[in-house]
């Protein structure tokens, strides 16, 4: 047989022998790694409300969206507020900026954290923590972006935008629990 | 060369980042603080070691190697990137905090030049146990060089020493007694070439210091 076939069929078996590596720790890791995750968003929506105040029901989102948690005042159905877990595409190829957006049910934005990122430490990363003086959900002229790190700055506009696109339907009932 | 001599060269003699000058990029990225430095010395640790064992076994295996050898730099990069996804998963997993201060510098162990060099230059050409303890020596090399400049720049630039979690020591007094603020630029990306260039300028000046003693010596001698 052909040698650098051969070659190439080794090569092959190697990346299959480590794929099946990856999977395994993958196996291992995956439901730890899904904890952390959680514990930082439920920390984060500690900081937005007294959580004791509400009932908290969560819903997966779809495309750019990860979990919604929905929060109803304590033996009511209305709506109180909705925070999105959202992400946007950053400067980083590695991953994409995640955001948890806290909206009141009068669309002011309660407040939103940055819960996970792949951004340059120094550059980028400034993000984390950073005010970005949004006030309502529907009114985003006053944001104020990060200097020197557009693109960046530009992902968590885009996570602003992705809300404001679907706030009204969902506040309406548009999301199924 | 024997073990030890193997071991050591990688801390001192070829030091990777002092005198190979090589992975500067992410070494001057993540030296903000000491715990970060600390954090990466493990990861590149655990990639190097293994890296290199993995590598030697392949290619001291007889036929194997004779098919490995003209796909050898792709098989390669699989084995460091293998290595390096499992390192940032299980960070990811059980050290959260660490995983994000690193963030990308995680993923891009794969393309630090110190691990792909030892693996064509060394571990190719040599025994596991030999590639095992030259990759250990290596890292280490790596690890207190960058641990070496985090303490600098977390010192100057802050004031404090973050060795691990909550555990940091505070030596703002010292700057308080001195009457001075520590000094922001250091924790900037100017202060790590700042920082890099002192310490690489006192290693020539000892080196040199060491080399005309030897000369001076010899020529007493002979």
């Amino acid at each position: 047989m052909n040698k650098g076939l051969i070659s190439g069929l080794v090569l092959l078996g190697m990346g299959l022998v480590c794929g099946i590596l990856l999977s395994v720790v993958n196996y291992f890791t995956a439901p730890r790694i899904k904890e952390v995750e959680d514990a930082i968003k439920y920390e984060a929506l500690g900081e937005f409300y007294d959580l004791s105040d509400f009932d908290i029901s969560e819903v997966n989102g779809t495309g750019d969206f990860g979990t919604i948690f929905i929060l109803k005042d304590k033996g009511s159905d209305d709506i109180q507020a909705i925070v999105y877990t959202v992400r946007a595409q950053g400067y980083s190829d590695s991953g994409k900026v995640e955001m948890l957006i806290a909206v009141n049910s009068d669309l002011s934005v309660e407040d939103y954290k940055v819960v996970s990122h792949s951004e340059t430490t120094g550059f980028g990363a400034d993000i984390v923590d950073n005010d970005f003086n949004v006030d309502s959900i529907n009114d985003l002229t006053s944001f104020d972006s990060v200097s020197g790190v557009t693109k960046t700055s530009n992902a968590i506009k885009t996570c602003f935008n992705l809300i404001s696109q679907r706030i009204a339907a969902d506040l309406g009932g548009g999301l199924s629990e | 060369m024997n073990k030890k001599d193997n071991f050591v060269k990688g801390i001192i003699k070829e030091n990777p980042l002092f005198v190979s000058l090589l992975g500067m990029c992410p070494s001057l990225a993540v030296t903000t603080s000491l715990e970060n430095a600390i954090g990466m010395t493990m990861g590149v640790f655990f990639v190097l070691v293994l890296s290199n064992l993995i590598i030697s076994l392949i290619m001291n295996s007889g036929k194997l190697a004779e098919l490995v050898k003209p796909v050898r730099i792709p098989v390669y990069i699989v084995v460091i990137a293998t290595l390096v996804t499992i390192v940032e998963m299980v960070m990811h997993a059980f050290l959260p905090s660490l995983y994000f201060s690193l963030g990308v510098f995680i993923p891009l162990i794969v393309v630090n030049c110190i691990i792909l060099g030892r693996a064509e230059a060394f571990a190719s050409e040599n025994k596991p146990v030999d590639s095992l303890i030259d990759g250990a020596g290596m890292a280490l090399g790596y690890g207190v060089a960058i641990m070496l400049i985090s303490i600098f720049r977390e010192f100057l630039g802050k004031g404090t020493l973050t060795i691990w979690g909550d555990l940091q020591l505070n030596l703002t007094f010292l700057f308080d007694f001195l009457k001075i603020e520590p000094i922001a630029m250091f924790v900037q990306p100017v202060g790590a070439f700042l920082t890099f260039g002192l310490i690489l300028a006192a290693i020539t000046a000892i080196a040199n210091n060491h080399k005309n003693k030897i000369a001076k010596e010899v020529k007493n001698n002979g």
